[in-house]
């Protein structure tokens, strides 16, 4: 038994609430911040990633699970930072030009956040330029684009491209995501890989910058 | 050779007609987006350059599909649909508007938008501007999306009625509309009559925001949505029960109105489906949606001669088992290129059960980004797999979309009409 055996637990079940307490409690009872982080919330969400390949968890089971983990990461927050604790890496995340669909890529951001890694939300209907800017800004190792529509796809291109024409391709890798795309496509325009789900976006990121 | 409502009537009874029948813009899942439309149509030379092309669904900008274009790509299938629109203002009074990539298009009066200072457009409930916006689309896009209006809620106190308030009877007006439509297509076509009326489908995504509302209420957003399917079932239930007493009352209304001059009903347009997989447990879509489904389903059996249409979008396998249980007779747009569903697969399975209405080419792939050439190969081998044995009209997976190459919509329809002879050829 670990003292973080139930606040795990509450991040499978999707508690958001209890998750909360829980996690306020641990930081009250000067518990180290990235210990929770390691012991209970990634635990708890590798579980939720499990059951989501094994097809015991579904869209809205995982979608619950993220907003209880999302509460707990929110509160650890700014003790990771204060405490200097590095991340896995470094993700800014957006949905591309044209495109204004954020639901996968809000789940990919929780997961990743959930994986250990720093996740800068871009936001929808980004522009090529606007990722080179912001993975400049935040140093990023890893970027993940989204698309839902076959009309936005060339926008992913558009945006490789940016980060060639820029000199930053080498400093990034790219992952791409959404419901047209594929392995084949991701080669096609160059990007450095595709996620079918945001579970596998979370290894697929691992796997990519080498942990 | 046989007219058109007959050619669908044998292949819904699961027989070869003469030839494969074929579907275009039966409803607003069977459609084509209004600048492949006027692409299409300029193609075919029934217009000179320039000619508007109405948006008869302003959500999805659907164009018009024209008698001329229906007598043109020999399509066996005509709609039936109510005067209103997703953003609940009717269509009418028609004027003209531009889309983004210089469509020329002509739409209802009460559309009403103009460009905000960052380009996007956006739509307001029954056009009122008075309104909050309830719908946007980015600049340079083709399609609007519900902007979500969620006013915060009380866990412990949620109102099934909030979430009901746009599912009622319908209308003497639109009784009469229906009736009066579908003695005209009935009497002055020889289509098969495809029917969408409104509130027969349980929680499909694209209505619950209710773009249509202007202050609604309960849950719209689409995240809580999903998420009430695994924290608020009972809540979720209660919601469906409401309803299908509703829709229960309007079919009886529906049936008076329409007879059986009507052939298909669209009675589901919930997704289900990821491309990768099931979108929700089967569990859930036994214990939630199943028994509703198969409500209203079986109430058209027994009164009507009906045949009911599911749309799923992505994987759905592990749900058709189910689906064939409710009552659906029709299973569309049949995602061939998502997980687990391989046409050979589904035909064999399936192929006496119920009927694949669509299937035909893969619209994210082959028909946007692939050669003509690879249009014909894709739609000769379909037509090779679902034709046999008949429970098969032919529609593109899903509406076919804005940006997509005429050349390969022009081989897809060739393509239907050269292979599409019962036999079919090995």
């Amino acid at each position: 038994m670990s003292q973080y055996d139930e606040l795990r637990e509450c991040i499978i079940s999707g508690k958001k609430a209890r998750v909360g307490e829980l996690t306020q409690q641990f930081l009250d009872e000067d518990k180290v911040a990235k210990e929770i982080l390691d012991e209970g919330l990634i635990p708890g969400m590798a579980v939720v990633g499990k059951k989501f390949q094994e097809g015991e968890y579904f869209i809205p089971e995982m979608l619950l699970s993220a907003r209880a983990l999302n509460v707990g990461l929110d509160l650890l927050k700014p003790h990771l930072e204060a405490s200097d604790v590095k991340p896995v890496a470094t993700v800014v995340v957006g949905t591309v030009k044209g495109d204004i669909h954020d639901i996968g890529k809000n789940l990919v951001s929780i997961m990743l956040r959930g994986g250990g890694f720093e996740v800068i939300d871009a936001g929808v209907d980004v522009s090529p330029n606007k990722f080179v800017e912001m993975a400049k800004e935040a140093n990023a190792d890893i970027i993940g684009l989204s698309a839902l529509l076959t009309t936005t796809m060339p926008s992913m291109l558009d945006t490789v491209q940016a980060f060639e024409t820029d000199g930053m391709r080498d400093k990034v890798k790219i992952m791409i995501g959404g419901a047209p795309l594929t392995t084949e496509y991701a080669e096609k325009i160059g990007a450095d890989g595709y996620a079918a789900n945001a579970s596998l976006a979370v290894e697929m990121a691992k796997k990519l910058v080498g942990v | 050779m046989l007219c058109s409502r007959e050619r669908v009537q044998k292949a819904l009874n699961h027989q070869e007609p003469d030839r494969i029948p074929l579907d275009l813009g039966g409803s607003g899942l069977t459609g084509m987006h209004v600048s492949t439309v006027y692409k299409l149509r300029q193609a075919l030379k029934l217009d000179p350059p320039g000619t508007p092309v109405k948006i008869v669904e302003p959500y999805q900008l659907l164009g018009e599909i024209k008698p001329d274009i229906v007598e043109a790509l020999h399509v066996d299938v005509v709609e039936l649909t109510g005067t209103g629109t997703m953003f609940g203002f009717k269509k009418n009074g028609w004027k003209p508007w531009t889309t983004f990539d210089g469509t020329p298009a002509l739409v209802p009066e009460g559309f009403n938008t103009v460009p905000e200072t960052d380009g996007r457009i956006l739509m307001y409930p029954k056009g009122d501007k008075s309104a909050p916006p309830s719908g946007e689309m980015p600049k340079g896009g083709f399609y609007f999306d519900s902007i979500i209006r969620q006013d915060s809620f009380d866990e412990d106190n949620l109102k099934i009625e909030d979430n009901i308030e746009e599912f009622e009877l319908i209308s003497d007006e639109d009784l009469d509309f229906y009736s009066v439509e579908s003695k005209r297509l009935f009497e002055n076509t020889d289509k098969a009559i495809f029917a969408s009326f409104p509130g027969l489908g349980f929680g499909d995504i694209a209505l619950v925001p209710a773009p249509w509302l202007k202050n609604p209420k309960g849950i719209r957003d689409i995240e809580e949505w999903y998420v009430s399917l695994a924290s608020r079932r009972e809540f979720v239930k209660e919601i469906f029960e409401r309803q299908c007493e509703i829709a229960l009352a309007n079919l009886d209304k529906l049936y008076a109105a329409v007879g059986n001059r009507i052939d298909v009903i669209m009675m589901s347009g919930t997704d289900f489906g990821l491309q990768s997989g099931p979108f929700i447990s089967p569990n859930v879509y036994r214990e939630l949606f199943k028994p509703f489904n198969k409500k209203l389903n079986d109430w058209i059996h027994e009164n009507t001669s009906w045949k009911t249409f599911i749309h799923s979008c992505g994987s759905v396998l592990v749900f058709i088992p189910d689906f064939i249980d409710a009552g659906f007779d029709i299973l569309n747009p049949v995602q061939v290129a998502a997980a687990d569903m391989n046409a050979e697969n589904l035909k064999k399975k399936f192929g006496d059960k119920v009927t694949f209405w669509g299937g035909g080419v893969d619209t994210q792939d082959t028909l946007p980004f692939g050669t003509p050439d690879a249009v014909r190969a894709e739609v000769s081998e379909r037509i090779k797999i679902f034709g046999p044995g008949g429970g098969f009209v032919f529609n593109t997976i899903h509406n076919i979309q804005p940006k997509v190459p005429i050349e390969n919509v022009l081989a897809m329809y060739e393509t239907v009409r050269e292979y599409g002879n019962y036999p079919i050829a090995k």
